[in-house]
């Protein structure tokens, strides 16, 4: 397990860090709209909105970890996310929860405070986020946000029409059916729009077609203007079968290291 | 080259954006069988328009992608008659769309009605004011068809698009939060008003304060999951800040492919021609009736599409052009003042306020959406005391935020430089700290504001060029004035703001320029009333020269209105069609006694 800069950050402060790149090329440190910027990124409340990623310090991840455990003010929190999320973030290796690792920061925690509120519905997860104080969320979130975990092989065979449709709906959604891309949101290749979007990228199928069938039945809601259940219930059960089993297999593209060149192409659908 | 004669179908339509495929809808469900023309490509909502690749600013903001190809077919333009018309090379000042959907797909969504009074200009003014107001030189006269006629039409077609707002007058009963000056309302907006933005948010409130009636601003940007009378399913909005010049891949503007085509395209009544381009209307031997429409298919090959009646569903522009080429109607001659076709076009007068707040206020102007604004209407049409103003009309002054895209968007206070390093600090400190406010005004029509056909330039497919002659009158240049300084009052007395600067593109000293963008509200040239000396066609839409042919779109407007056009036309299309269906189909005749 390792702590990195995560492709979040990449992406979640896409605007501020593009600014920033410019301003260095441009020489203008000492200008005052800059300063003014990086003041923002260290507010507090601005810092969740954008990314937890950032000026995360070892304090901060070290209390996300001892949350993870287990640990919480309130003495414990009942179960450690580890139990069923990993202590790197990667589930249990049953796809029945869902992969943490790299996750939008501030998603993650709103789940928490969603969970807690129960405008997200989910008996353990709620008891759990009830004995989380604010910061306790946060840190955890941060954590989980921080880890770089490499990814669990795909469970099961899927039909390579299954996953072309998947990757259809993925990429231009179904004008028939009046689904709109999943990448309209979630980012290229399902790889997240942070800080309020999560990645697809990746996470389980099981878990993916879950929610999106708890989504189809309104029984879960705590997005915005619940943009995800119109969505939803206008997909087939083959539909979202096809998407999950799709996005379980997509890949974020690797790290770039410093100096490497242009971006590569995003990593393509595997079966294996 | 042999014209192809195809089948004779019951009706032709000319256009495959809002009108043309509302009309074939209605049409087809009336048991006509439609065929409709579009010039452009087909194209959909969820294929075509989805984020990542649609919110490429350069590509479809500034390249135009989605718009018409000015190297087939242009206009030119010349600011009186004195002058040379050139063509148009390039898009600017307003950007008509091609293709399913037409300029429906990429508007903002400001989905508004007219005032009761817009729709009576002159009999309105001239019974407030007296019959001398209006002055001579200016040609403003009714519609020919009334509020209290179009409120069903209007009411419906915000059903289609799922429109967020606030009702301000339901029924003749006053509702807070909504616009006051509004005609009655038979029912209220199908969904809530959107949520505002802090600017936003700080301009009503100052309005308020100085008396005004802010409002938020009527929006076919949807706000919940919602089902239209078609059946088509729109979702909430994302606020992405991607709706002018561009498709919404997140079916939450409301457009006429997921609203009306996705719904009709399966009818046995309907069938659509793309890359189908009319070149010319056919009149009979007595010229009385059209017999249908010569257009090249996707081959380039010359086809003959006769029909029993005809819907011209182009652009405004468009729709004119092809009467003048097609010898539909008396064209306009300035000279005698006599003729119909090309008559009383009229522009929009836009101008705008920059506010500018310290640094405690952060406006975030990437979250937005094309209607997001806050609006007061008490300088619009005649809610305002125009007896010593020396002008007549108006219009809405708002306070927007519907993007923060990085190439478009970078206010800077006035006296900033316009380059150079100090011009990237003002950037950089400006962006997420202003207020955008538009002044989005009437215009008047007048005899000398006119369209006809150009005697030097042709088309790609050898036809003259409509030669649009065009500059800002007298009337709107002191009204712009007028209400700018109304707007700069309101930016003044917004909280947190140091700094507050105005543009006016109408201005006294300016002419109208078609090179920079100022709004595709393109109006008249072949407007609707109930005399055949001043319009083309009757109070139905019905063309008095031609009774199976029927026009729709802002080429109807008598004079522009100080508000989008989207609504008013698609009320007055539903009108049409109301009468073509019940009036019209089961006995083919004049509708009114020219």
């Amino acid at each position: 397990m390792t702590f990195r800069t995560v492709l979040i950050f990449f992406t979640a402060v896409a605007v501020l860090s593009i600014s920033a790149s410019f301003i260095r090329a441009q020489n203008y440190e000492a200008a005052p709209g800059i300063a003014a910027m990086e003041d923002r990124l260290r507010d507090d409340f601005l810092r969740f909105n954008a990314t937890v990623n950032t000026e995360v310090d070892d304090d901060v991840l070290e209390l996300g970890r001892l949350v993870a455990m287990g640990g919480s003010e309130a003495g414990d929190s009942g179960m450690a996310c580890i139990t069923c999320h990993g202590a790197d973030g990667t589930g249990d290796g049953s796809g029945a929860f869902p992969r943490l690792a790299g996750q939008a920061g501030w998603y993650t925690y709103k789940q928490l405070k969603d969970y807690a509120s129960g405008d997200r519905q989910n008996r353990v997860m709620s008891g759990i986020a009830k004995k989380l104080t604010d910061e306790e969320m946060e840190a955890v979130a941060a954590y989980y946000a921080t880890i770089s975990a490499p990814y669990t092989p795909p469970l099961g065979d899927v039909d390579g029409m299954t996953l072309q449709w998947g990757g259809q709906l993925g990429a231009v959604g179904s004008a028939e059916r009046g689904v709109p891309a999943c990448v309209n949101c979630h980012g290229p290749s399902g790889l997240g729009n942070p800080p309020s979007v999560p990645y697809l990228a990746g996470q389980y199928a099981s878990y993916l077609a879950h929610q999106l069938e708890m989504w189809k039945q309104g029984k879960r809601d705590n997005d915005i203007d619940n943009v995800m259940s119109a969505i939803a219930r206008k997909m087939t059960q083959k539909d979202i079968d096809a998407v999950s089993e799709y996005y379980n297999r997509v890949r974020p593209p690797l790290p770039i290291p410093p100096g490497a060149g242009p971006l590569p192409e995003p990593a393509a659908a595997s079966t294996q | 080259m042999m014209v192809k004669t195809l089948p004779r179908t019951d009706v032709l339509i000319i256009g495959a954006g809002w009108t043309g495929l509302t009309a074939a809808y209605e049409l087809a469900h009336a048991g006509q069988r439609c065929v409709v023309l579009e010039r452009g490509r087909k194209r959909h909502t969820a294929t075509s328009f989805s984020a990542p690749e649609e919110h490429d600013e350069l590509k479809y903001a500034h390249r135009y992608a989605h718009m018409m190809d000015v190297k087939k077919e242009t206009l030119t333009i010349r600011n009186n008659r004195d002058q040379q018309a050139l063509p148009m090379r390039r898009l600017g000042s307003f950007l008509p769309g091609s293709g399913l959907g037409g300029a429906g797909i990429h508007w903002n969504g400001q989905l508004w009605r007219p005032l009761p009074s817009d729709l009576q200009m002159r009999s309105h003014y001239e019974e407030r004011y007296g019959k001398d107001f209006i002055g001579p030189e200016l040609s403003v006269q009714d519609w020919g068809v009334t509020y209290e006629e179009l409120e069903p039409h209007l009411d419906f077609f915000e059903r289609i698009c799922g429109a967020a707002g606030q009702a301000g007058n339901l029924g003749g009963e006053a509702r807070p939060g909504g616009n006051v000056f509004e005609g009655p309302r038979s029912a209220d907006y199908p969904n809530p008003p959107m949520r505002q933005p802090v600017s936003n948010t700080l301009f009503g409130e100052a309005a308020a304060r100085m008396g005004l009636n802010p409002f938020p601003m009527p929006s076919a940007n949807v706000t919940r999951a919602y089902e239209n009378p078609y059946g088509a399913q729109l979702h909430p909005c994302t606020y992405c800040g991607f709706c002018e010049r561009f498709g919404c891949g997140y079916y939450a503007k409301a457009d006429p492919i997921i609203c009306v085509y996705d719904r009709i395209k399966d009818h046995e009544n309907f069938e659509i021609r793309f890359d189908a381009q009319v070149l010319r209307i056919e009149k009979s031997a007595d010229g009385k009736t059209a017999t249908g429409a010569i257009y090249l298919d996707e081959n380039g090959e010359e086809m003959f599409q006769p029909a029993n009646t005809i819907c011209m569903c182009a652009y405004a522009l468009w729709n004119v052009h092809l009467m003048l080429v097609s010898g539909l109607g008396k064209p306009y001659d300035p000279k005698t003042r006599t003729g119909v076709v090309g008559r009383n076009y009229s522009y929009q007068t836009v101008a705008g306020v920059d506010a500018f707040f310290d640094r405690t206020v952060e406006t975030d102007p990437y979250m937005g959406a094309g209607a997001l604004g806050v609006v007061i209407d008490d300088f619009n049409g005649d809610n305002f005391d125009h007896s010593e103003l020396g002008f007549v009309g108006g219009g809405y002054i708002a306070c927007k935020q519907y993007h923060g895209r990085p190439i478009g968007y970078q206010p800077v206070p006035e006296g900033t430089p316009k380059w150079g390093a100090e011009w990237k600090r003002a950037v950089r400190e400006n962006y997420n700290h202003h207020a955008d406010l538009v002044v989005h005004g009437s215009s008047v029509s007048t005899p000398e504001n006119y369209l006809d056909l150009d005697p030097t330039w042709t088309d790609a497919y050898g036809r003259p060029l409509l030669r649009m002659t065009f500059d800002f009158p007298e009337n709107d240049r002191k009204m712009s004035d007028f209400m700018m300084q109304r707007a700069m009052e309101v930016a003044r007395e917004m909280d947190n703001v140091t700094s507050v600067s105005g543009t006016n593109l109408a201005a006294v000293d300016k002419h109208y320029d078609i090179v920079p963008y100022q709004t595709t509200h393109n109006v008249g040239g072949a407007v609707i009333g109930t005399n055949p000396q001043t319009s083309v066609v009757n109070r139905y839409g019905q063309m008095w020269d031609h009774h199976n042919v029927f026009v729709f779109g802002a080429c109807l407007f008598p004079q522009n209105l100080g508000y989008n056009p989207t609504g008013p036309l698609m009320g007055l299309a539903y009108w049409t069609l109301d009468h073509m269906k019940r009036d019209y189909l089961p006995n083919p005749a004049p509708l009114m006694d020219a």
